[in-house]
C-alpha cells in the first residue's frame, strides 16, 4: 500500500514536471490560425490574407511593403526592397526603381535588380526554368499592369507598363521576392524550396510540417534593424475549427488565436485573455445588380436600404467586434472624404424614400439575394442576413435568399449578375478586401471588368465612374492621387452603390503574455516588436 | 492453411478493383468545379482553363480513370490541388498517425470490452449482468464526437489537465513514447475507444453467455474440470468470433475518427479527409479514401486467415 | 449465421406475432423505449400544431438565454431562436434522415438479398460481389465520402446514408434466404407446381423477415448517430433547417456560455439513439432471434 502511494506521488509529480516543460520557454509565441494548412512557404503564398500575414510577410519583402507599426493611422506604402521608385517624366508607362543595397537573402546571396527579374519571370513567364504555376496562380492577377521589365545595373529595376498606370506601387506590395540562389541550391526544384525556403523577411522558416506547423526563427540580419524579432521563435499552428481554436488557448496549448467565436469572447475576457481588434480595410457587404430589370438601379431604394438597417444593433451579434458601416471603406480611412449621404439607421427617411419610389406596406418591393452560410473572412454570414432581412422588411422590402455553398458563390461572383446560374439574384453578400486602389474600388465598378471577363459583378457602368478611375490610374502624385480616391469613395457613398453594412476589425485572443504587439489598420500584421513576458 | 489464404487473396483482387473504380467514381458524382477552391479568387478565365489542363481535368473520363489507375499502380496518386504536394505523400503520414490513434483506443477498448463481456456473460442475469449491459448499450449509443467536446471542456478548458488538440507538443513528426507526448492521445483515444467498448462488450457476453450454456459445458462439469478449466475452454470457443469482432472494429476505429479527429485537431487521415471535403480538394479525397479503404480490405482479410487458424471448421464452410 | 438456425425456428405461424407482441409488452425497458420514441415521432410529426413558438425566428436581443428563462422553456439558440420548438422541429429531419436510409435499406437490400438467395448462380455472384465492394469501406467513412463528395443537403445525405446500410442488409437477407432455399418443404411446394413468385412471397419472406426486420432495427441506432454526424461536419443538412446534428455543431461555441444549452441537441441524439437500441433489443428477444 505505502509502495503503492510512494509509486503514485512520483507519478504525480513527473506528471507536473512534464507540464512544466511542455509549457512554452520564454521568447515563444505560438498562433492557431484560421487557415487549414501551413500557407504555400516558397514566396508568393495562398490562403488568402492570412498566407501573406504569416509566411509573406514574416518570411519575405516585396519591393514596395505596407507600413505595418502603427495602430491610428491608416496603413500606407512604405520602402521595402526597393528604396526609390518614380515614373518617367516623358514615357508614363516607363517605371524606375532603386533597390535597397547590402540586403542579402536567409541563405547569405545578395539581393539585386536580377533578382526581381527573376522573380517577375517565376510569375509571368511561362517559358522561364523557374516558372513555378502554384505561385504563379497566386501572383499574376495582383500585377496585371506590368508589360516588361529589366535590370539596368545591380540596383536598378526598369518596369513597363500597359497603360500609364498609377496604381503599380499597390500592385507590387503583393509580390514576394525569394531566393534564386536557393532554388538553384534545391536542385531548382519548388517543392524541395517549400521545405527549406529562403527570403529577405525578418524571420527565417526552420522547421515546417504540412498542415500541422511551422516554426519561424529571427533572421538576425535583417536590413530594417527595428524589425528584427525580439521573439525566439513564432510558431504557425492551423486550426480551422473555431471551437478548436478557443480551446487550445484556453489549455494554454497556443497564446494567440485568430478570429474567436464571438460568443466565446467573455469567457475568454474572464479567465484573462487579452482581445485586440483594430479596424483595417475589410468590408462586408451585398453587392448591388444593375442589370436591367433590378430594383437596385433606383437611387431611391439603394439608399431606403441602406437607411433601414440598425447597424449598432447588429454589433451585438458580433460581441461588438465590427464597425458600422459609413461608408465602402471603413471611416478612418484616408479615402474616406465627406460623403453627403450618411448611411445610419432612420426608418422613416427609409420609408418616405420608398414612398416616393412606389412603394408600401401594401405594395411591398420583393428582391432575391445571394449568401453563403459560411467562407472566409465572411464574419456570421447567416445571422447577419437574417437580421438585415428583418430590417429590410421595416421599409418594405422583403428579401428571399438563395444560399449556396461559399465555393459555389464564388463561381457565381465570378460569373456575375446577368448569368443564369445566379437565378436572377439581385445581390450578392461578398466579403471585400479593399486594400489599395485597385482592390478597393476600381475592379468593382470599372466597365471593363464586367463580369465574367473580371470581378464587376454587378454590370455597373458609368462615365463619371470611369474617368474618376482613369484619373486614380493616371493621377503618379501620391497625395493626389489620395484626393481623387476620396471623390471617388464620396461617389461611391452619395451614389448608394452597395448595402453599406459593416467593417471587420480582425479580433486576435491572446495570452496575457503576449507584449509589444501593435495591430495596424491592415491585413498584414508585424510579429517583430512582440515578447513573451515570463 | 495456405490454399485458403490464396483463395481469399484471389477473392480480394476484384473487390480492390471495384474500390478502385467506387472511389475514382465519387470525384466525378462531386457538383462544381474542384478547382475552385485554389484559384485567386479574381482568376480569368484563360487562367482557370491553363489550370484545368494542368490538373487533367479536360480530358474524357475513361481516359482520367486509366491515367489515375495507371499512375495509382505505380504508386503515384496524384497531387492535392489544394497543397500541391503529393497525395502518397500526405495520405500515408496521416493514416501513420490515425493508426497510432486506433490502435491507443483498441489497447483501451479491447481488454476493458473483453473483461466486461465476459464477467456479464460469466454471471448472465444478475445485477452485474444487467449494470454492464447498461453501459456497453450506453457506450455504442453516445455520439461520440459529443463526447469529445464535453471531455476537452471538463478536462482541457476547466481542469487544465490534458491538451485539447494535436499530436504532440511539436506536432507529428517528432512523436516520442513519452508522457509529454502521450498525454496528447488520451482525450482522443478515450472518445475514440466508447463505442468499441460497447461492441465488444456485447459481442463477449452473448458468446460466453451461449457457450456456456451448451451442453458440452455441462459434460465437462460432470467430467469433474475445475471451473479453471471450464474457463479457459470457453475462452478458446470464443476467441475466433471475439477476434474477428474485434478486428472489424480496428479498421471501423481507422475508417470512423473522422468526427473525433475534427474535434481534437489530430493530424490523422480523418482530419486530412474534411479538410479535403471543405476545400473540394477531390485529388486528396479520392486517395484518403482509397487507402483507407484498402486497409480495411486487407484488416479484413488478416482476420478471416486468423480466424480460419484458430477454428479450423470455418475453413470448410 | 446464426440467424438462418432461428429464423427457421421461427417459422412463420399466425399465433407468432401475437405471441411476439406479447412478449415485448412484458418488457418494460423496451416498452419504456417505445413510448419515449413514440413521443418523440408524434411530437415531430404533429410539431405545427403544438403551440410552439417559430422555429425559423429568431431575435438578437434574446440570444443564447438558457434554459428556464421566461418565455423560453429550455432556453433560446445562438440567433435567438427558440430551442424548443427547435429541438421538438427538429426532431422531423433527424428522425427522417436518421431511419428512413434504414427503412430504405430494408426494402432495396432486402429484395436484393432474397434474389441473391433465392436465384442462386451468378445472379447471386453479381449481387454479392458488388456488395462485397461497398462493404470493403467502413460505413462512417463511406457515409462520409458520399457526402462529401455530393455536398451538404438533405437528399445527399439520404442517399450516402442508404448506400451505406444497404450492403450489411443484403448480406444478412441472403444468407437467410439461401438457408431457408435449401429446406424440405420449399422444395415439395416448388414440386407441388407453385411458381417462384409465390414460393419467395409465402414461404421465403415469411422466414426471412424476421431476422432480416430485426437485423435493420439495430441498424438504426446508428443510422441516427451518423445523420447527425454528418450534419455534425457541415455535410448534412444546411442551416437554417433545425436538426440536432447540426444544431450541436452551431451551438458549440456557445458551450462556454450556456454549457447546458449546448449539451441539449446531444442529449437528444443520446436519448433516441440509445432507446433504438433497447427497443432493437427487446425486439430481438421477444422474435427470439439470438446475437
Amino acid at each position: 500500500m505505502l509502495h503503492l502511494r510512494k509509486g503514485l506521488a512520483a507519478l504525480a509529480l513527473s506528471v507536473a514536471m512534464l507540464g512544466a516543460q511542455g509549457a512554452a520557454a520564454q521568447g515563444t509565441l505560438r498562433i492557431g490560425m484560421t487557415a487549414s494548412d501551413i500557407p504555400l512557404t516558397t514566396g508568393q503564398t495562398d490562403q488568402g490574407g492570412e498566407g501573406l500575414r504569416f509566411i509573406g510577410y514574416t518570411v519575405y519583402d516585396a519591393l514596395i511593403n505596407w507600413d505595418l507599426t502603427s495602430a491610428d493611422q491608416p496603413s500606407v506604402l512604405v520602402p521595402g526592397l526597393a528604396t526609390e521608385w518614380a515614373v518617367d517624366a516623358e514615357d508614363k508607362t516607363k517605371w524606375v526603381f532603386t533597390l535597397r543595397d547590402g540586403v542579402t537573402f536567409h541563405d547569405g546571396s545578395t539581393f539585386n535588380a536580377e533578382n526581381v527579374v527573376w522573380n517577375l519571370d517565376k510569375l509571368l513567364d511561362e517559358g522561364s526554368e523557374q516558372y513555378d504555376p502554384r505561385q504563379s496562380a497566386q501572383g499574376k492577377s495582383r500585377i496585371p499592369a506590368i508589360a516588361g521589365y529589366r535590370a539596368i545595373d545591380d540596383l536598378t529595376l526598369e518596369i513597363t507598363t500597359t497603360e500609364p498606370d498609377a496604381t503599380l506601387p499597390y500592385q507590387l506590395a503583393w509580390i514576394m521576392m525569394s531566393s534564386k540562389a536557393n532554388w538553384e541550391a534545391q536542385d531548382k526544384d519548388w517543392e524541395k524550396v517549400a521545405q527549406h525556403p529562403s527570403g529577405t523577411g525578418p524571420w527565417k522558416l526552420e522547421t515546417f510540417v504540412p498542415r500541422e506547423r511551422a516554426e519561424l526563427v529571427p533572421f538576425a540580419e535583417y536590413w530594417d534593424d527595428t524589425r528584427v524579432p525580439k521573439l525566439d521563435k513564432l510558431v504557425l499552428i492551423p486550426l480551422p475549427e473555431s471551437n478548436a481554436r478557443s480551446a487550445a488557448l484556453m489549455s494554454g496549448q497556443v497564446d494567440w488565436i485568430e478570429a474567436p467565436a464571438p460568443d466565446t469572447i467573455p469567457a475568454m475576457q474572464g479567465n484573462g485573455f487579452v482581445i485586440s481588434s483594430n479596424a483595417y480595410p475589410h468590408n462586408w457587404t451585398w453587392h448591388l445588380s444593375r442589370v436591367e430589370g433590378s430594383p437596385w438601379n433606383d437611387i431611391r431604394v439603394r439608399k431606403a436600404a441602406n437607411l433601414a438597417i440598425d447597424r449598432e444593433a447588429m454589433g451585438a451579434l458580433l460581441g461588438g467586434l465590427m464597425i458600422p458601416a459609413e461608408g465602402f471603406v471603413p471611416p478612418g480611412s484616408q479615402w474616406f472624404g465627406e460623403p453627403d449621404f450618411k448611411p445610419t439607421y432612420d426608418l422613416e427617411a427609409a420609408q418616405a424614400l420608398m414612398t416616393e419610389a412606389g412603394f408600401g406596406p401594401d405594395n411591398r418591393l420583393k428582391v432575391k439575394a445571394l449568401i453563403s452560410p459560411s467562407g472566409s473572412g465572411q464574419m456570421l454570414p447567416l445571422p447577419m442576413n437574417e437580421y438585415i432581412q428583418q430590417s429590410l422588411a421595416q421599409a418594405w422590402i422583403d428579401v428571399e435568399f438563395m444560399v449556396v455553398e461559399w465555393n459555389q458563390m464564388i463561381n457565381l461572383w465570378r460569373a456575375g449578375a446577368a448569368d443564369p446560374s445566379v437565378e436572377g439574384s439581385q445581390s450578392i453578400n461578398f466579403t471585400y478586401f479593399i486594400q489599395d486602389p485597385f482592390t478597393g474600388f476600381i475592379r468593382h465598378l470599372d466597365c471593363d471588368l464586367v463580369a465574367p471577363n473580371g470581378t464587376n459583378w454587378g454590370h455597373y457602368c458609368d462615365d463619371e465612374m470611369k474617368d474618376l478611375f482613369e484619373e486614380i490610374k493616371t493621377t503618379f502624385d501620391p497625395a493626389a492621387q489620395d484626393e481623387v480616391l476620396r471623390r471617388t469613395h464620396e461617389k461611391f457613398v452619395d451614389d448608394a452603390l452597395f448595402l453599406m453594412v459593416t467593417h471587420d476589425v480582425a479580433p486576435r485572443a491572446m495570452s496575457p503574455k503576449v507584449q509589444g504587439f501593435v495591430q495596424p489598420q491592415n491585413w498584414y500584421l508585424n510579429f517583430s516588436s512582440i515578447t513573451m513576458a515570463e | 492453411m495456405l490454399s485458403y489464404f490464396l483463395r481469399r487473396l484471389i477473392l480480394v483482387l476484384p473487390v480492390a478493383f471495384g474500390v478502385s473504380v467506387v472511389c475514382f467514381a465519387l470525384v466525378q458524382i462531386a457538383p462544381g468545379d474542384p478547382l475552385t477552391a485554389i484559384m485567386p479568387v479574381d482568376a480569368t478565365a484563360e487562367q482557370q482553363a491553363a489550370m484545368r489542363a494542368a490538373y487533367g481535368l479536360d480530358k474524357p473520363l475513361p481516359v482520367q480513370y486509366l491515367i489515375w489507375i495507371g499512375n495509382l499502380l505505380q504508386g503515384e496518386m496524384g497531387r492535392s490541388i489544394a497543397s500541391g504536394r503529393p497525395v502518397a505523400d500526405e495520405v500515408f503520414g496521416a493514416v501513420g498517425n490515425s493508426l497510432l490513434l486506433a490502435a491507443a483506443a483498441a489497447v483501451i477498448a479491447f481488454p476493458i470490452g473483453t473483461f466486461l463481456g465476459f464477467l456479464a456473460g460469466y454471471f448472465r442475469d444478475t445485477i452485474l449482468d444487467r449494470l454492464i449491459t447498461a453501459l456497453s448499450i450506453t457506450g455504442v449509443s453516445v455520439p461520440n464526437y459529443w463526447l469529445g467536446i464535453v471531455l476537452v471542456i471538463i478536462f482541457s478548458v476547466n481542469l487544465g489537465w490534458l491538451p485539447s488538440m494535436g499530436a504532440g507538443p511539436g506536432g507529428s513528426q517528432d512523436w516520442q513514447w513519452d508522457w509529454a507526448h502521450m498525454r496528447h492521445l488520451v482525450l482522443p483515444a478515450v472518445t475514440l475507444a466508447v463505442v468499441p467498448i460497447g461492441i465488444v462488450a456485447r459481442t463477449v457476453r452473448a458468446l460466453a453467455g451461449d457457450i456456456l450454456s451448451m451442453d458440452f459445458v455441462t459434460a465437462l462439469y460432470a467430467k469433474g474440470l475445475s471451473r479453471g478449466d471450464v474457463l479457459r475452454h470457453v475462452a478458446r470457443n470464443a476467441a475466433a468470433t471475439a477476434l474477428s469482432v474485434m478486428g472489424l472494429q480496428l479498421g471501423y476505429l481507422l475508417g470512423g475518427s473522422i468526427l473525433i479527429e475534427t474535434v481534437f485537431n489530430w493530424p490523422g487521415s480523418g482530419f486530412l479527409l474534411s479538410n479535403a471535403i471543405f476545400q473540394r480538394d477531390l485529388p486528396l479525397l479520392q486517395g484518403t479514401i482509397l487507402i483507407l479503404a484498402m486497409f480495411f480490405v486487407g484488416m479484413n482479410l488478416i482476420v478471416d486467415v486468423a480466424q480460419a487458424a484458430i477454428d479450423p471448421r470455418i475453413k470448410r464452410s | 449465421m446464426a440467424q438462418t438456425e432461428t429464423a427457421i425456428a421461427a417459422t412463420a405461424h399466425r399465433g407468432y406475432w401475437s405471441a411476439v407482441l406479447s412478449r415485448l409488452r412484458r418488457d418494460k425497458v423496451a416498452m419504456t423505449c417505445l413510448v419515449i420514441l413514440g413521443l418523440l415521432v408524434g411530437s415531430a410529426v404533429f410539431a405545427p400544431w403544438l403551440g410552439l413558438a417559430d422555429p425559423y425566428q429568431g431575435s438578437m436581443i434574446a440570444r443564447l438565454k438558457p434554459p428556464g428563462a421566461p418565455g423560453y422553456p429550455l432556453g433560446t439558440d445562438e440567433q435567438g431562436r427558440d430551442m424548443l420548438a427547435r429541438l421538438i422541429y427538429g426532431g422531423r429531419l433527424t428522425l427522417f434522415i436518421g431511419l428512413m436510409p434504414v427503412v430504405m435499406a430494408f426494402f432495396i437490400g432486402g429484395a436484393l438479398g432474397v434474389v441473391a438467395g433465392y436465384v442462386g448462380g451468378i445472379t447471386n455472384t453479381i449481387i454479392m460481389r458488388v456488395v462485397d465492394v461497398f462493404f470493403a469501406f467502413p460505413s462512417v467513412l463511406l457515409a462520409i465520402a458520399i457526402s462529401g463528395a455530393l455536398g451538404a443537403g438533405i437528399v445527399n445525405s439520404l442517399v450516402s446514408l442508404t448506400i451505406v446500410f444497404i450492403p450489411p442488409v443484403t448480406r444478412v437477407a441472403e444468407a437467410v434466404t439461401s438457408g431457408v432455399r435449401q429446406l424440405d418443404y420449399i422444395d415439395a411446394a416448388r414440386a407441388s407446381g407453385a411458381s417462384a413468385l409465390t414460393v419467395i412471397r409465402v414461404h421465403v419472406i415469411g422466414n426471412v423477415l424476421s431476422p432480416v426486420f430485426v437485423y435493420a432495427t439495430s441498424l438504426t441506432s446508428v443510422c441516427m448517430i451518423l445523420a447527425a454526424g454528418l450534419s455534425f461536419l457541415g455535410i448534412g443538412v444546411r442551416p437554417p433547417e433545425p436538426e440536432w446534428g447540426l444544431m450541436l455543431n452551431t451551438l458549440r461555441s456557445a458551450i462556454y456560455v450556456n454549457p447546458w444549452l449546448a449539451a441539449l441537441p446531444g442529449v437528444m441524439i443520446f436519448a433516441t439513439s440509445l432507446c433504438l437500441n433497447l427497443l432493437s433489443d427487446g425486439l430481438r428477444s421477444a422474435m427470439n432471434v439470438r446475437d
